[in-house]
């Protein structure tokens, strides 16, 4: 299984090698340190975003609503930061809180209600935004406290520190998929749902704990967001869930469930920045990137299917006598 | 013997049928104990309670004397019944060892996983069972047979005393067949008990120590092998006695579809045949042999490199399905759940999807009368059983499913008919219908290739046989006057 994981992983890390070499024969400011790290920070909240939908999409789900989902938190954080204070560790809490809230809201329709994830979901993104739209207008939130834009101004050993949330995040989520009884069962889950129950695994408070992970993240990255760009833009995040699902596909995750890894979906994220800022520094239009971006996902997966083919149509070979 | 497992008195009633009906017998240890009955009998039910997938209604099931319960299957592995179901449930996507070892680590209740602790319990598993696997390799790249192992590796990981075998050569090619009897017979020396439940009287009379069976739900008795005969065996299952009838086979002269030298690479080689108008031709062959290949390449499914293909002596050359078809050709598939039936839709749907075109009015929209006008004809035509149009395919029985496929593509009119494996999985009752359909079917002037591995079948519905082995014929039989052990023969020894 290893063997099989890394050589998929390799094949999406060389394609982010060659278009790397690509943009940097064409400008060479993309290789410097500086844009690398730009890169890495402007990527953080998709980043770890995209490491819950990592979890969902091993189930067989999909969450259309993580985009506003974000936005929502990031309305309630900077609502919650600028009217009462707090400080870090609440700005933190009450993000995460209520990221886990809302994802724990698209669980139990999912989980208990078995409502298809991607209606559910379909049915928040909606609620959420309409949501937002009666108590913001629509209208930003620009005067975030000064020690929370000092807090986004931090660098560790030259480093962004937004970067090591989705660092830690990544570890985390690696962690729980390699080594806990709940990631074997999400593995387990999207390869054959009745085997796993069948194997003892609680099925529905599994679904509902990913939900809630997700909903986790989402408040992490809400609050790195905001660290980020200082204000609140409740319109921000349209369109940003398929950002993260695109990178998640990218990243080598079956969409029917059952494949799936954090060091894919990370390629998966890079290379979508890659194309993105690659695109900017060669000067290139940007609706080519949205092309590109669309064509690599449809050859990814076209290449997964063959390969799946492939495989099917050897094992039925048969040994002809000659 | 020391009585391992006491079942008593269990009823589970489902509405409107008694699925399990005050049902009583003893599961000794170390013994192979098969249970057979037709399809309904109640055999998945009996199953499933001893598995705790469902809790039965009356009754109580005893372990070394002592009355125990459980309603989730790994409260039934805790207490040491093990099952591998028919579909295995197993986990394609993950690796070997981890499919073997991981309810157990349920059961331990570890929250962080070692996989080397995992690993090291799959092994100790594989290598118990006397077999070579790549723990490493991920499930999905393993065939059914290693896959099967694989499912027993994982019940003896949990230390069972019973282990529930459903159907587990339902799919096996004769190698793995036998793999797996020397594995069961291996476990049976250490002292496990095996529950078999199995179709297939020849395997259950080759493995089974003693033999128990169950009809409507009801227990007719437990027989010790050396006690009891197929035919009386048959005719406990049924209530009456069967055996498939034999047809009268028949020389028939009339060219309908000739085969010449057809090959594809890595499919078959050098295949020739004729099949005549009004003729069941037989082809068998091991699972494997390429008897499937072959057929898909008439049907159009599977284009072969070389060779030519005849109907009515004109040259056809079907590269599709749909122009296949056209040409009067139809391929009733092996699997019906996968292959042959659009689930969750209704019988009538499942008949008529064939023939959108032919059910249309003037404004080219379904016809609802001319449907139901069909759909009531063939119903009645292949006997299936409930009448209800309307009611959703799945919930009818094995044979009835079976009857609905093959009604499906009659609605096309085909010249030639073939049907592969038309009767797996299917109780003797049904297949004794089928067998009678494609008779008929044949005595109308329909030309049919029935693909079996099922040689009493074979032996009893097909005027010739085919026997393929590694891709080629390997010998043709015609009328009465050959027998199993020669089919079989056929099919297995390597010439020269």
């Amino acid at each position: 299984m290893k063997s099989i994981f890394k050589k998929k992983e390799m094949g999406i890390l060389s394609i982010v090698i060659l278009i790397s070499i690509l943009i940097t024969l064409k400008n060479s400011v993309f290789l410097t340190p500086g844009n690398l790290l730009d890169i890495l920070k402007n990527n953080t909240v998709p980043g770890i975003v995209a490491l819950g939908m990592l979890l969902v999409i091993i189930t067989g789900g999909i969450d259309v609503s993580v985009g506003a989902m974000v936005a929502a938190v990031t309305v309630i954080v900077g609502t919650f930061m600028v009217n009462f204070g707090g400080n870090l560790l609440l700005a933190f809490l009450v993000g995460c809180l209520s990221g886990i809230i809302l994802g724990v809201i698209n669980g139990f329709f999912i989980a208990r209600m078995k409502i298809p994830a991607i209606v559910v979901t379909l049915g928040t993104m909606s609620i959420f935004n309409g949501t937002i739209l009666y108590f913001t207008n629509g209208s930003w939130i620009t005067n975030i406290p000064e020690w929370f834009i000092n807090f986004g101004r931090i660098r560790l050993i030259g480093i962004p520190i937004q970067v090591f949330f989705w660092l830690g995040a990544a570890l985390l989520t690696f962690f729980i998929l390699k080594y806990t009884r709940i990631g074997r069962g999400i593995y387990a889950i999207g390869g054959n749902p009745e085997a796993a129950t069948r194997a003892g695994f609680k099925k529905d408070k599994l679904i509902i704990f990913i939900w809630a992970y997700l909903g986790f993240l989402v408040g992490l990255a809400a609050v790195v967001h905001t660290s980020i760009v200082r204000q609140v833009d409740p319109n921000a995040f349209l369109g940003f869930e398929l950002t993260v699902i695109a990178a998640v596909v990218l990243g080598g995750a079956n969409i029917m469930g059952g494949e799936g890894s954090v060091f894919g979906t990370f390629l998966g994220v890079i290379m979508l920045a890659v194309i993105n800022n690659g695109l900017i520094l060669a000067w290139i239009p940007t609706f080519w990137q949205q092309i590109i971006v669309g064509v690599i996902i449809l050859i990814a997966v076209s290449i997964d299917v063959i390969q799946n083919k492939r495989r099917e149509r050897a094992m039925a070979k048969i040994d002809v006598e000659e | 013997m020391e009585r391992l497992i006491e079942i008593k008195k269990l009823t589970k009633i489902y509405p409107g049928v008694r699925a399990l009906d005050d049902v009583s017998f003893t599961i000794n240890k170390g013994e192979v104990h098969a249970l057979v009955g037709e399809n309904g009998a109640g055999k998945s039910t009996l199953i499933k309670i001893l598995a705790g997938v469902i809790t039965p209604d009356e009754g109580e099931i005893l372990i070394d004397d002592k009355v125990e319960s459980f309603s989730h299957p790994l409260e039934a592995l805790q207490k040491g019944i093990a099952v591998t179901f028919q579909d295995l449930s197993l986990f394609p996507n993950l690796s070997v060892a981890e499919n073997i070892s991981i309810s157990r680590k349920i059961e331990e209740g570890d929250m962080v996983l070692d996989w080397s602790e995992m690993k090291r319990i799959a092994r100790k598993a594989i290598d118990e069972l006397g077999v070579k696997l790549d723990i490493n390799k991920k499930l999905g790249y393993l065939s059914i047979g290693n896959q099967q192992l694989v499912a027993i590796a994982r019940a003896l990981v949990h230390d069972a005393k019973l282990l529930i075998l459903d159907e587990p050569t339902a799919s096996l090619a004769k190698e793995d067949i036998n793999a797996l009897f020397r594995v069961v017979n291996l476990l049976k020396k250490r002292g496990m008990s095996i529950l078999f439940v199995s179709h297939k009287l020849d395997e259950i009379f080759e493995i089974s120590d003693r033999i128990s069976v169950l009809r409507d739900g009801k227990y007719i008795g437990t027989y010790p092998k050396e006690e009891i005969t197929e035919d009386e065996l048959i005719s406990y299952m049924v209530g009456r006695k069967v055996r498939y009838t034999r047809y009268d086979k028949r020389k028939r002269q009339e060219p309908l579809l000739e085969v010449k030298n057809l090959s594809k690479k890595n499919n078959f080689k050098d295949i020739s045949f004729t099949l005549n108008r009004g003729e069941i031709l037989g082809i068998t062959g091991l699972v494997g042999a390429g008897r499937t290949e072959v057929a898909q390449a008439i049907f159009g499914n599977n284009v072969p490199d070389s060779g030519e293909i005849y109907l009515e002596g004109k040259r056809i050359n079907n590269d599709s399905t749909s122009k296949a078809l056209k040409t009067g050709i139809a391929y009733v598939p092996e699997s019906r759940q996968t292959q042959g039936l659009v689930l969750g839709k209704s019988l009538a749907d499942n008949i008529t999807v064939t023939i959108l075109d032919r059910i249309t009015n003037g404004l080219n929209l379904l016809d609802k009368r001319l449907k139901t006008g069909i759909v009531r004809e063939w119903i009645d035509k292949l006997n299936i059983k409930p009448a209800y149009p309307d009611m959703q395919i799945d919930q009818f029985s094995g044979g009835n499913q079976q009857k609905a496929v093959i009604a499906k593509w009659l609605a096309y009119n085909p010249k030639v008919l073939i049907v592969d494996e038309p009767t797996q999985g299917i109780d003797i009752g049904a297949k004794s219908e089928i067998h009678k359909l494609l008779r008929d079917l044949a005595e109308e002037g329909m030309g049919i290739i029935v693909i079996s591995s099922e040689l009493p079948e074979v032996l009893a519905i097909c005027d010739r046989i085919l026997v393929m082995r590694r891709g080629r014929i390997a010998g043709e039989f015609t009328g009465d006057d050959v027998t199993q052990e020669e089919l079989l023969n056929k099919a297995i020894t390597k010439a020269g």
